[in-house]
């Protein structure tokens, strides 16, 4: 007895369910729920570095063989190999031997030095700077302005005073107030999260005006890393060098 | 204690060994003198399980004379409580008249007051809200593994700790993170935690009876841990007729979840076992086939889980029993993007054991005496494809622990208590030498039923930390119901909990960006003799004299919560609940000093507060018989008070508030800190449930939307605001149908999870769409 009644109270439901204005109410109900639940998966998609003038070089490997770690027992614990890069013809340069070194170094053959854990610590050639792999060189006039904005609206070099008095030497970790480090880095996750839209312009040793920006060290360039062993050091970065020596950067 | 069990032996008088048995026989009625099918009958002190037939009536048979106790339990029906006699060679003859309980409708229930054999405490003793997920929620879902369940539940969301590495899952509970959430099996505590994460999904629901959650400061029962909250895996105990489970599941992702399992009475019913064996296989997912283009994100694994349970009656009022659960993972993971590649091996096993003796005397007092032992043991490497080895950890943790309960009623009153204490040892390769801990403790709660409109509950617990000195965790709950329709909860509880390991003695150097942490307690000794032999440039005194005077306290929370649960009509409930935690002290790392060669030096410190507060919502609709419709939502604010004083004060980098997009840094205001990470604002589920009698169908739909949540700083601040990386909102809709044939003997089940196949490659834990078909194979008279 209470079996059928309870069927027939079922029934009943299932009617006004389907009753046809409440069964499109249900659908759209339903598909609304399906649509949104599906529309959510839009991917950030990395944006183009190439804008015609500008030249730029997605995950140029760097030491990704060493390791500096205890506990890392087969990768070679040692420091990581530095690399030098040339604007010019973007040939990169390794320094892995005091035999490198001494060809390579004090010369004016390179722009830009990746040195550090992961390649992390940018210098531009510079002879004065005692830090500097370049110190003692022929690259006396190197100097370094540092910009936060994008990369397209800067368009003009700074004045010679400016460039004479920055005092920016190393490109790395960007660890306090007046740091004009490239990347931060979160002492919880042990990520390098790099800073979108800060941009170096760069007086060379041969007198040109350059803008450089340095873009990610891991792999693919992704908009977020979500793994501790994402792999690294795989530099994305973008410069354009403006070659008739005026201080014209516009890249537009 | 071993004296005690001496002399509980010599007590038992030899008389009850004679064959002295006797039977019981009742039936089940509503009000309105219909049968009640269906409803559960629990006998205690055997804690015999029992489903009315459906025409309301029962039959035990082979029970030993003496005097039992009988709940009686049904959806919808207050619980019925009455203790029976029963004589050798007669029947005893019984007729229950259940009442109809508008408050029992949702599975959260406090009255809902199951007694274990082997422990006295229930969560239900907790005055915070506790949820109950039974063991037909969790077939009717399908799920396999625990934090399958749990991520469907109102409040709660796994979370995976990127910062632990790729094996860092954990619970987050009113926006404790899972380092503050207990996690425990049949009372006992479970350890191993990476990354301070527990992750659940290492446990299978295969065996579990029910599950409480507390939500909320739980020390006063459980002690440290239980800070936020506490999750209490009870299992399944003995039935009265011997009976079998085979059940096998396979689909997507190749998951095998393959379950054998029995349980018998044995000794004339004196006695009975139960056991169970599960495997699970997954083949793992990859959430992030943008940029990884080879394995997955969430690990695939084999896992062997026993269980094993044995119970004795000793004597008419004495049972004893032992307990047994072995857990063994093995699992590779490969994340490869282009040609780096890499493997992330890791073997953990946890053993839980315990023992227990129960023992109700004449006058009511209830005595029981527990032994626990469980032992974590955990491996892993990262290799990768060119033969270099990365990070390779080993740990262990294991604890042993001994308590005495007693519980005891006194009219209106009813008291639990108890005393114990705890060894833990650890030893872990990233962090050398560790000296063991010890740990003693104290409690008592009480429950006094004032009049019909008001209860009290209340109680605390002292603990006592060989390292950190004593502490007291109060709780209090006051229950109001001022009509029939309307309740009222209001409660009050602490918690704490000691630094772990890591906070105290880890050295740990990061050549990647050049800094070291030091542990709180070596700190202060390595700091002072890198100072004299000129390796510190700089020391901060403020943070080290700090470090030096205070040392590093226990982490303290203070839950306060309000409830309102309103009935209408036995169709109708809704909950409306505000909770508030405070957090104090809770541990922190800060830059105590600068090495000569420009390292920073950091330890921990404790932060003075942070708060999670919010409203939690339920409604409940009953319109047809065995269809239940639930919706749950949580509004949740989680903030560290820190944060907002150091952009009130200024600090770097604090007062920058940069907008990536173009550049531009603006000043902070303390209006611009979203809230902690991995927090989400809103969450919310609805529920439907429908199981169709007459056909043995039961048929599940849940949705479940988590809003969006901060993935991490990207503008360097150190705080989280709108220009960061948040994961956005999310649906994710589960299904699943069931249906019995063969008189219940057979059941067949599909289950569908995430059926939208909504992934995000931030939330690597988050498996895509999930199809399994089920059977199961119930053997029973």
């Amino acid at each position: 007895m209470k079996t059928t009644k309870s069927r027939c109270w079922c029934l009943r439901y299932l009617n006004w369910l389907l009753d046809a204005d409440r069964r499109l109410f249900l659908y759209l109900f339903i598909s609304i729920l399906f649509s949104t639940g599906c529309s959510k998966n839009n991917e950030e998609i990395t944006p183009g570095y190439e804008d015609g003038k500008s030249t730029a070089i997605y995950d140029l490997a760097g030491d990704t063989n060493a390791s500096m770690s205890d506990g890392v027992d087969g990768k070679e614990k040692r420091p990581f190999y530095i690399f030098l890069y040339r604007f010019s013809d973007k040939r990169q340069i390794w320094i892995r031997n005091a035999a490198d070194s001494a060809r390579y170094l004090k010369t004016g053959e390179w722009d830009l030095a990746f040195t550090g854990p992961y390649n992390s610590e940018v210098y531009v050639n510079n002879a004065n700077d005692e830090s500097n792999p370049g110190y003692g060189g022929p690259a006396t006039n190197t100097a370094i302005v540092r910009y936060d904005q994008l990369y397209s609206s800067v368009t003009e070099a700074p004045a010679d005073d400016i460039f004479n008095q920055s005092e920016i030497s190393k490109i790395g970790w960007s660890s306090g107030p007046n740091s004009s480090g490239w990347f931060n880095y979160s002492l919880n996750t042990h990520l390098v999260v790099p800073i979108k839209n800060r941009i170096y312009v760069i007086r060379l040793a041969d007198g040109k005006y350059a803008k450089l920006e340095l873009i990610n060290v891991y792999k693919g360039n992704p908009p977020t890393v979500s793994d501790l062993n994402w792999p690294a050091p795989y530099y994305t970065f973008r410069y354009f060098v403006q070659q008739d020596g005026s201080k014209n950067l516009n890249t537009q | 204690m071993y004296k005690f069990y001496l002399l509980m032996l010599y007590l038992f008088p030899l008389t009850v060994f004679c064959q002295t048995k006797g039977s019981l026989q009742g039936v089940i009625y509503d009000e309105e003198g219909r049968a009640i099918a269906a409803a559960t009958i629990t006998l205690n002190p055997d804690n015999h399980f029992l489903e009315v037939e459906e025409d309301g009536s029962f039959q035990i048979a082979d029970l030993y004379a003496g005097v039992y106790t009988l709940a009686v339990s049904h959806m919808g029906y207050k619980n019925y409580e009455q203790s029976i006699e029963i004589t050798a060679g007669q029947i005893a003859q019984i007729k229950i008249k259940l009442q109809k309980d508008t408050h029992t409708l949702n599975e959260v229930s406090v009255n809902d007051k199951l007694v274990q054999s082997d422990n006295l405490i229930s969560a239900t003793n907790s005055a915070m809200p506790v949820t109950v997920i039974s063991r037909k929620q969790i077939e009717l879902m399908g799920s396999r593994r625990l934090d399958e369940i749990l991520k469907e539940q109102t409040g709660i969301a796994i979370v995976n700790n990127i910062a632990g590495g790729n094996r860092s899952v954990g619970v987050q509970l009113q926006g404790f993170s899972s380092e503050y959430v207990m996690i425990l099996i049949d009372g006992q505590p479970m350890v191993g935690r990476n990354g301070g994460s527990f992750d659940l999904s290492r446990i299978s629901v295969t065996n579990i009876e029910r599950i409480e959650i507390i939500k909320g400061a739980a020390s006063c029962l459980f002690g440290s841990e239980a800070m936020g909250g506490a999750i209490n895996i009870i299992t399944r105990h003995g039935a009265l007729q011997p009976q079998g489970v085979a059940s096998i599941r396979y689909g997507s992702l190749k998951i095998v979840d393959a379950t054998l399992e029995g349980e018998t009475p044995f000794a004339a019913n004196r006695g009975e076992a139960n056991l169970s064996a599960n495997f699970y296989h997954t083949d793992g997912f990859n959430v992030n086939n943008r940029y990884q283009t080879s394995g997955t994100t969430v690990p695939p694994s084999d896992n062997y889980t026993s269980q094993g349970r044995v119970r004795y009656r000793l004597a008419k009022s004495t049972s004893a029993g032992i307990s047994g659960r072995y857990g063994l993972r093995k699992s590779v993971m490969t994340r490869g993007y282009g040609n780096d590649i890499y493997k992330d091996h890791m073997d953990e096993a946890d053993l839980n054991a315990s023992a227990y003796l129960n023992s109700t005397y004449k006058n009511g007092l209830q005595s029981l005496s527990r032994f626990y032992f469980t032992h974590y043991n955990w491996d892993s490497k990262i290799e990768w494809n060119n033969g270099t080895l990365g990070e390779q950890n080993n740990f262990l943790q294991s604890v042993f622990r001994l308590e005495q309960q007693f519980a005891y009623r006194i009219a209106a009153l009813s008291l639990t208590g108890g005393i114990g204490g705890l060894l833990e040892t650890m030893n872990d390769r990233s962090l050398g030498d560790i000296p063991s801990m010890k740990n003693g403790f104290v409690y008592t709660q009480g429950e006094w039923q004032l009049t019909d409109q008001l209860q009290l509950l209340g109680g605390g617990r002292y603990d006592y930390h060989a390292n950190y000195g004593g502490r007291f965790n109060p709780n209090l709950g006051v229950t109001y119901i001022p009509a029939a329709f309307l309740t009222f909860k209001a409660a009050i509880g602490s918690g704490f909990k000691t630094p772990d390991f890591r906070q105290r003695f880890q050295v740990f150097t990061n050549p990647l960006v050049g800094y070291t942490v030091l542990g709180a307690d070596i700190a202060r000794t390595q700091l002072l003799a890198m100072r004299d032999a000129g390796q510190l440039s700089e020391l901060r005194n403020y943070t080290f004299n700090k470090l030096q005077q205070d040392g590093l306290q226990a982490e303290q929370s203070n839950t306060f919560n309000l409830t309102a649960t309103i009935s209408p009509s036995s169709k109708w409930q809704v909950e409306l609940s505000a909770f508030y935690h405070h957090i104090k002290n809770q541990i922190n790392s800060f830059q105590v000093a600068t090495a000569t060669d420009g390292q920073m030096i950091y330890s921990y410190l404790n932060l003075p507060k942070v708060n999670n507060k919010g409203l939690e919502a339920s409604v409940s609709y009953k319109p047809l018989p065995g269809l239940d419709v639930s919706l749950g939502y949580q509004y949740l604010l989680s903030k560290d008070q820190s944060v907002k004083d150091s952009i009130r004060t200024g600090n770097w980098p604090y007062y920058n508030l940069r907008n990536p997009a173009t550049g531009e840094t603006f000043r902070s205001k303390t209006a611009d800190y979203w809230g902690l990470e991995n927090r989400s604002r809103h969450m919310a589920n609805l529920r439907i449930f429908y199981n169709y009698k007459p056909w043995d169908v039961g048929l599940t739909f849940r949705v479940n939307y988590r809003g969006k949540y901060p993935f991490e700083d990207a503008n360097g601040n150190y705080y989280i605001d709108r220009y960061d990386t948040f994961v956005n909102g999310f649906f994710l809709f589960n299904a699943s149908v069931e249906k019995k044939i063969f008189k219940k003997h057979l059941a067949l089940q599909i289950t569908a999870e995430n059926i939208a196949d909504y992934t995000d490659y931030l939330m690597p834990g988050q498996l895509g769409r999930v199809v399994l078909a089920g059977i199961t194979y119930r053997f029973f008279k």
